[in-house]
């Protein structure tokens, strides 16, 4: 039996070494697009009543273009920022030479939603991606929404999504109705890890604003995304999570990286003071951050001097922990051109740039062209 | 070398103490009530903080003696940050507290200062407080708990940075504060790890607040001392801070100038907790990335332990650096002379 061997010269399909992937991109769906994955039941409870809470851009309005870039508005009836793949592609993957872009679909988390509701709700979400957006590019990875406050449910939709590899994380939000450390929520973490996924959490859900309380603007509510996730952080350390769940890989997504360094400082002087009454802890703080713990890069934060961003990185100890982010489309926009300083050296860009996500993720690092 | 001390603590050890200041209707609703004072117990577990000095041959005993004490003393009594709900009986403690730190400390050694109690719950009886007490020079604050139900730095609180100006005071905010809600920013905690450790976030949330609502603006002369909740946080927050505001500026007008700046002016923080990194290089990093040790004031914090970070910090600087943070900072602040 003779076979053309195809694998070789002219006919070799062409690959390139992958050199960006963006880990925080927001496809986003209208209501109506998930609408029509409900059952007739839960059609109808959206249908009358909506959502029925405010969101978070209720709150706390953004004064300028909602909040998006103001370029991202498609020119399609039907269509908000986030929900047009081409656009997206355009704006993105073709403009930046993005080599995969991990979406978080931010539209499934709520605390809010009965059970059946919200079981129903993330599972249109998952499959709004698979059609929409993870068949419509290759480049494109998706992350699975889960009725958070739901374990059980949350469990079961993980199982039914992890079979599809493109999914390369469970998605929670940085908020919930317990502190994500909780153990309420360790069976979400446990399953995610037997599926050999990361859980991404990001900014936003169900945020109280306890602890100092509610904040007047935007500037405060979104500056603080960046506090809720160090209190977060130091639940999940404390509370035993990361003993409980050994193989579990965080990674804490547009809250910021600066500050990761401070917070082990007193995670560790704290633990020095009451070592004795954590008998769950059995190693420093900050050996379960720099073990577990994953950080996307946007909004970096923009010392007056940049070298004091690299500093603050090396003394959290961050270099193989960065995964780049663009947040695309919001307004704060880390272009992958302009984003990190040029005092960074070229490994740690190319560490933060693609190496981390490409190790996190398992990501193949040639795809093709 | 000078030193002056920021942050002291102090409390009554037991309602009956505060009786010659509380009134007869306070001090039958406090007995009918069969409530008693617990030292705080949610943030100085008895396990983990010795009690604060009830008295001031106990304060005295502890740290005034000897060749090192301190020149000037500040002496926080934490007792108003209660629990409970009652603006009436919270202004009541508020009066009965001042009394009773004036009696027992302050007219007792002409070293001591203390922060001015007030109502946490009702900022009109934490005006009328102020207006009460505020003349006495020996007031050099309004303490303020970082725990709260709204961020100190909104419109309804302004009253009582006016009249603390009226009277010469500073604000001092402090760690703790009201116990009976979530006290973080991500919910209700399960260890008293969490709650220590979290007094840091909740402080990011305030400055936060006083700068994006344009107190100091409005009150160019206020200052605020950050007491017991760390500092090692602060460059990281303000390089997110001027990077949002850059953004959306719009939202708050009222805010001329970049955060940073309105923090470095207005803000100090005490030395406790030190809760820094053991590298000595990386201490320096620390260091430069706050712009030097210039918004440092040291504080004791007795009776309560923060581990070895503060005699490391102190250990690293130059002299003219440690007696910034000793005596410089507090000085300035609070307008006493530079040294003795």
């Amino acid at each position: 039996m003779s076979q053309v061997d195809t694998r070789g010269g002219a006919q070799a399909p062409r690959s390139r070494a992958v050199e960006l992937v963006d880990c925080d991109v927001h496809a986003q769906a209208t209501e109506a697009m998930l609408a029509r994955y409900l059952s007739p039941p839960a059609r109808r409870l959206l249908e009358r009543y909506g959502r029925r809470t405010p969101r978070v851009t209720e709150w706390y309005p953004r004064a300028r273009n909602a909040g998006m870039r103001v370029d991202a508005w498609p020119d399609k009836p039907g269509h908000i920022w986030g929900s047009d793949p081409e656009l997206m592609r355009a704006q993105l993957l073709d403009e930046f030479a993005v080599d995969y872009a991990v979406l978080e679909v931010l539209s499934g988390q709520d605390c809010y939603d009965h059970p059946d509701f919200a079981a129903e709700w993330n599972h249109a979400v998952n499959q709004w991606q698979v059609d929409e957006w993870l068949g419509f590019d290759s480049r494109l990875r998706g992350t699975i929404a889960v009725p958070h406050e739901y374990p059980d449910l949350a469990v079961a939709e993980i199982e039914a999504r992890a079979g599809d590899e493109r999914f390369v994380a469970v998605l929670l939000p940085a908020s919930a109705a317990e502190q994500l450390g909780s153990p309420k929520y360790w069976p979400i973490y446990e399953a995610a890890t037997a599926f050999g996924r990361p859980v991404a959490f990001h900014t936003g859900g169900y945020v109280d604003h306890r602890g100092a309380g509610y904040p007047s603007f935007y500037l405060e509510y979104h500056v603080g995304n960046g506090i809720v996730m160090q209190s977060q952080l130091a639940t999940m350390v404390a509370g035993g999570m990361f003993e409980a769940v050994p193989g579990l890989r965080v990674v804490l997504t547009e809250c910021g990286v600066a500050w990761a360094a401070a917070l082990q400082w007193s995670l560790d002087a704290a633990w020095e003071l009451m070592r004795a009454d954590h008998p769950r802890l059995t190693r420093r703080p900050s050996e379960y951050v720099r073990e577990h713990v994953w950080f996307t890069t946007q909004p970096i934060e923009e010392p007056d001097d940049p070298q004091h961003l690299v500093w603050a990185i090396e003394q959290a100890r961050l270099g193989d922990r960065l995964l780049f982010a663009t947040d695309y489309p919001h307004w704060d926009f880390d272009s992958p051109k302009q984003a990190l300083p040029r005092v960074m050296d070229a490994s740690l860009r190319r560490a933060i740039l693609c190496e981390n996500a490409l190790e996190l993720y398992g990501l193949p690092r040639e795809r093709s062209a | 070398m000078d030193k002056l001390d920021c942050d002291v603590h102090c409390a009554p050890s037991s309602y009956q103490a505060l009786f010659p200041y509380l009134s007869d209707y306070w001090r039958q609703y406090i007995t009918q009530a069969g409530i008693r004072l617990n030292g705080l117990a949610h943030a100085y577990p008895r396990g983990v903080a010795a009690p604060a000095p009830s008295s001031y041959d106990l304060l005295a005993d502890r740290i005034l003696g000897g060749s090192t004490a301190p020149r000037v003393v500040i002496v926080n009594c934490l007792t108003g940050f209660e629990t409970h709900r009652n603006a009436h009986f919270s202004a009541a403690m508020a009066t009965a507290i001042n009394d009773w730190l004036r009696e027992e400390f302050l007219a007792r050694d002409s070293r001591l200062r203390a922060s001015l109690v007030v109502s946490t719950v009702s900022p009109d009886d934490a005006v009328s407080e102020i207006e009460r007490v505020g003349e006495d020079p020996r007031f050099v604050q309004i303490l303020l708990p970082v725990r709260s139900d709204l961020p100190w730095g909104q419109k309804h609180n302004h009253p009582i940075f006016a009249a603390a100006r009226a009277h010469g005071l500073q604000i001092g905010l402090h760690a703790w504060g009201r116990a009976g809600k979530a006290p973080t920013p991500s919910g209700f905690t399960t260890t008293y790890l969490e709650d220590y450790v979290g007094n840091q976030p909740i402080a990011q949330a305030q400055v936060l607040s006083f700068v994006s609502e344009g107190v100091f603006e409005r009150f160019p002369d206020l200052r605020v001392m950050v007491s017991e909740c760390g500092f090692a946080w602060l460059a990281p927050l303000l390089w997110r801070f001027d990077k949002d505001w850059k953004g959306v500026w719009r939202e708050v007008p009222w805010v001329k100038r970049r955060p940073s700046e309105y923090v470095r002016d207005h803000f100090r923080f005490t030395t406790a907790p030190a809760h820094l990194p053991s590298d000595p290089v990386a201490l320096d990093h620390v260091l430069e990335m706050m712009g030097g040790v210039g918004m440092l004031a040291y504080a004791s914090d007795h009776p309560h332990e923060h581990g070895d970070g503060l005699p490391s910090l102190l250990g690293r600087l130059s002299e003219d650096e440690r007696r910034a943070v000793l005596s410089g900072t507090a000085a300035e602040l609070y307008g006493w002379t530079a040294a003795a």
